[in-house]
């Protein structure tokens, strides 16, 4: 499902090029759960960026569900990434201005789906997980746990093959924490859904299959 | 790729989100249109208005008004006449221009036309607009009036006048204040006598007075009469030995025909002996007699005064089916100026013309200058937004929006303020152009004293176009589109992974 090979990113900085990953080789199988471990600057989001479509490399190839991320352009790769990428972020990244229905429903937007299916989907999702009574509460009506149930829901809306989460309970207690990863979990073997990882909580990493370490944007 | 319907979706939310600084560019679009739309609105009635009332009707169609080569009131530089600049030396009509004019093809007459006044008619004293006035023609100009030519060729003393419609269409209902149109007409009229009150100094004196109110007229009291008359007397005293200047001659007219307008038209020779009665009256009853002198009123510094036997102005009658233009050329020819109805029509529209285009340029310039900073204003609030909007970009990009979406939503946007601006200009600018169209209307009609000049004021002076409405609208568009293009290509590079970073 993901291959990455050789892979090489550098910054560039005022002082020079800081280089983010070194010759990083990665393989995940489809419906697979891996968890990326590794200390703050190490290259832990670079990693999820690049497996998004969302960074290039400045070396080596990154290969995502059959496709050369290389090769595609823009409006291929955004297609891509709507399809195939669902992305749960450690502080949520939901519009205030939306209410959560309309925040589960936004990458579909993006997909060119009508409205009544949109709404439908996102309602069943937001049921599925709990928030049926919560669909016209906006962001900041929403407790933390709530607000990233909804950022999962969003994240699936659209069947993704692969879901990338950057330290999704780095921003809850660990009761929710333990909730979100729950969830990520029932995600992962009931919809077959590959799950990426990024966390530096080990509780939430025993959540995964395998337990991938990252130190100085080389894996261990 | 987002629909075209969730992109204007998405937009409007956004720009919901920025209320006040939209509005304001909103409204600034919009104050620049409602300067535009309301010139345009307004100005192609007043058009309309001007070219069915232009007042071309004292001309006949088959007259020429001639006149001296320049205008003899117009003050020239001494050295310009003492330089013997032929060009623009002033020459005036004379009985040996008439004589020529009338030996050519197509002309039937060629005179100087007499004015006499001041005079009062009778049968008009109950009516709102004095007659003070006579004019004399030449004797085929009245013919070309007269209806009953039996009335002209009986055996009376009367002058034979020739009345305009305009004076007998409508008569006076003192009762209630009103005007009325006559519905016996012309008929009443004609064969009517008339007194003739030759030197009537007060003959212009009003005699009606118009209630705003009411809307009517009413009938000057007495005191009120008495008052004008006082007023009018004073002013004679200081110049004139009144005991003379108020001796009045009574003549018989009697009512031949109908012409165009207001005039009252006598014959050439008629006219002239009544002139002559009124100059020596005026002549004996100067105190000053050197202000009666042509070398006193026009000093060596004007224009030359015309000698006796010298005119400033003619009047040629062409036969029917003449050419009329080829006429006038002739005396252009000559250097006398020519003025035909067609040609008076022209001018008065082209000078109408010139000042609509004026007042058009200035008010597109204003309106143009007050979009334009607008749209400088929709390109800041873009830009803003832009700057404001990095999370969402970078969350929007990571969920699947392209460059083209992303620039999509900021472009809408700005055409949206662009085009907001617009339709709220545009309503706001017709409402307004109703208002004032209310208003002018309302006062031309309080300030025509003329029934029938009345009568030509439209309900409106408004007029809707369409085609530049729509024009205005994609304009709008464009500009707004073009005002938001950079902050649109900025907001389409904003890289996702910067945006997505939490500060």
């Amino acid at each position: 499902m993901i291959h990455l090979e050789n892979i090489s990113v550098d910054y560039p900085l005022k002082s020079g090029r800081v280089p983010a990953l070194r010759h990083v080789n990665l393989d995940i199988a489809a419906g697979d759960f891996v968890a990326i471990m590794g200390p703050s600057g190490s290259g832990k989001t670079t990693l999820i960026q690049l497996i998004a479509g969302l960074l290039t490399p400045t070396a080596g190839e990154v290969i995502v569900s059959g496709e050369n991320l290389r090769q595609l352009n823009d409006r291929k790769i955004s297609g891509f990434r709507n399809r195939t990428i669902g992305f749960v972020f450690q502080f949520f990244n939901l519009p205030n201005y939306y209410d959560a229905l309309d925040n589960v429903a936004l990458p579909l937007v993006f997909a060119g789906v009508d409205e009544p299916t949109r709404r439908t989907r996102a309602r069943e999702l937001l049921t599925e997980f709990g928030l049926a009574e919560r669909m016209r509460h906006t962001p900041d009506q929403l407790s933390g746990g709530e607000a990233q149930r909804v950022a999962i829901a969003r994240a699936l809306v659209n069947n993704p093959k692969i879901i990338l989460a950057d330290e999704p309970t780095g921003n809850l207690d660990r009761d929710t924490g333990t909730h979100v990863m729950e969830l990520l979990q029932r995600v992962n073997r009931q919809r077959k859904v590959t799950v990426l990882l990024v966390t530096h909580d080990e509780k939430a990493a025993a959540f995964a299959h395998r337990v991938l370490r990252i130190e100085k944007g080389e894996l261990a | 790729m987002i629909r075209r319907r969730d992109s204007l979706r998405l937009t409007a939310q956004k720009l919901a989100l920025r209320k006040k600084r939209a509005a304001f560019a909103i409204i600034s679009v919009a104050l620049g249109v409602i300067v535009v739309v309301t010139a345009d609105s307004l100005l192609e009635g007043v058009r309309d208005v001007a070219v069915k009332t232009l007042w071309t009707e004292e001309i006949a169609p088959d007259q020429i008004r001639v006149y001296a080569g320049e205008n003899p009131y117009n003050f020239v530089l001494p050295g310009e006449e003492r330089g013997q600049k032929t060009k623009r030396r002033l020459q005036y009509l004379s009985e040996s221009v008439f004589e020529e004019i009338r030996g050519w093809p197509g002309v039937e007459a060629a005179d100087r036309p007499v004015v006499v006044q001041p005079v009062s008619l009778n049968a008009f004293a109950g009516r709102p607009g004095a007659v003070a006035e006579l004019q004399g023609v030449p004797e085929p100009m009245l013919l070309r009036y007269v209806t009953n030519r039996a009335l002209l060729s009986g055996t009376t003393k009367a002058i034979p006048l020739v009345v305009g419609e305009r004076n007998v269409r409508l008569r006076f209902d003192e009762k209630h204040g009103k005007l009325e149109a006559d519905p016996a007409g012309e008929r009443t009229w004609l064969g009517r006598d008339l007194t003739i009150l030759l030197g009537d100094n007060y003959a212009q004196l009003s005699r009606f007075q118009y209630d705003y109110k009411k809307r009517q007229y009413t009938a000057l009291s007495d005191d009120e009469a008495t008052l004008q008359r006082d007023s009018l007397e004073r002013n004679f005293r200081a110049q004139y030995d009144t005991a003379i200047f108020n001796t009045t001659l009574t003549l018989k007219g009697r009512v031949v025909g109908f012409c165009p307008g207001k005039k009252v038209l006598m014959p050439l020779e008629a006219a002239a002996l009544c002139g002559k009665w009124i100059d020596q009256r005026n002549r004996l009853a100067a105190r000053n007699l050197e202000r009666e002198t042509d070398d006193v009123a026009y000093p060596e510094f004007g224009r030359r005064a015309p000698k006796p036997g010298e005119y400033t102005e003619g009047v040629v009658l062409v036969k029917p089916g003449a050419d009329i233009e080829a006429v006038a050329k002739r005396i252009e020819e000559l250097g006398f100026s020519a003025t035909t109805r067609a040609r008076a029509f022209e001018n008065q529209v082209r000078a109408f013309d010139s000042s609509l285009r004026v007042v058009k340029k200035v008010a597109f310039a204003f309106g143009g200058l007050i979009f334009g900073l607008a749209c400088a204003l929709v390109w800041s609030t873009t830009s803003k937004t832009v700057s404001d909007s990095r999370p969402d970009i970078g969350l929007f990009r990571a969920l699947g929006a392209t460059k083209r979406d992303i620039r999509r939503l900021f472009l809408g946007e700005a055409m949206l303020q662009g085009v907001l601006g617009t339709l709220f200009g545009m309503a706001l600018g017709w409402a307004l152009a109703l208002t004032i169209s209310h208003w002018v209307i309302s006062f031309a009609r309080r300030s025509t004293f003329d029934p029938e000049e009345a009568l030509l004021i439209p309900r409106s002076i408004f007029s809707l176009n369409l085609k530049f409405c729509l024009l205005l609208v994609a304009g709008a568009a464009i500009l707004s589109l073009l005002a938001g293009l950079l902050p649109a290509q900025r907001a389409a590079n904003v890289d996702p992974v910067q945006a997505l970073k939490r500060e």
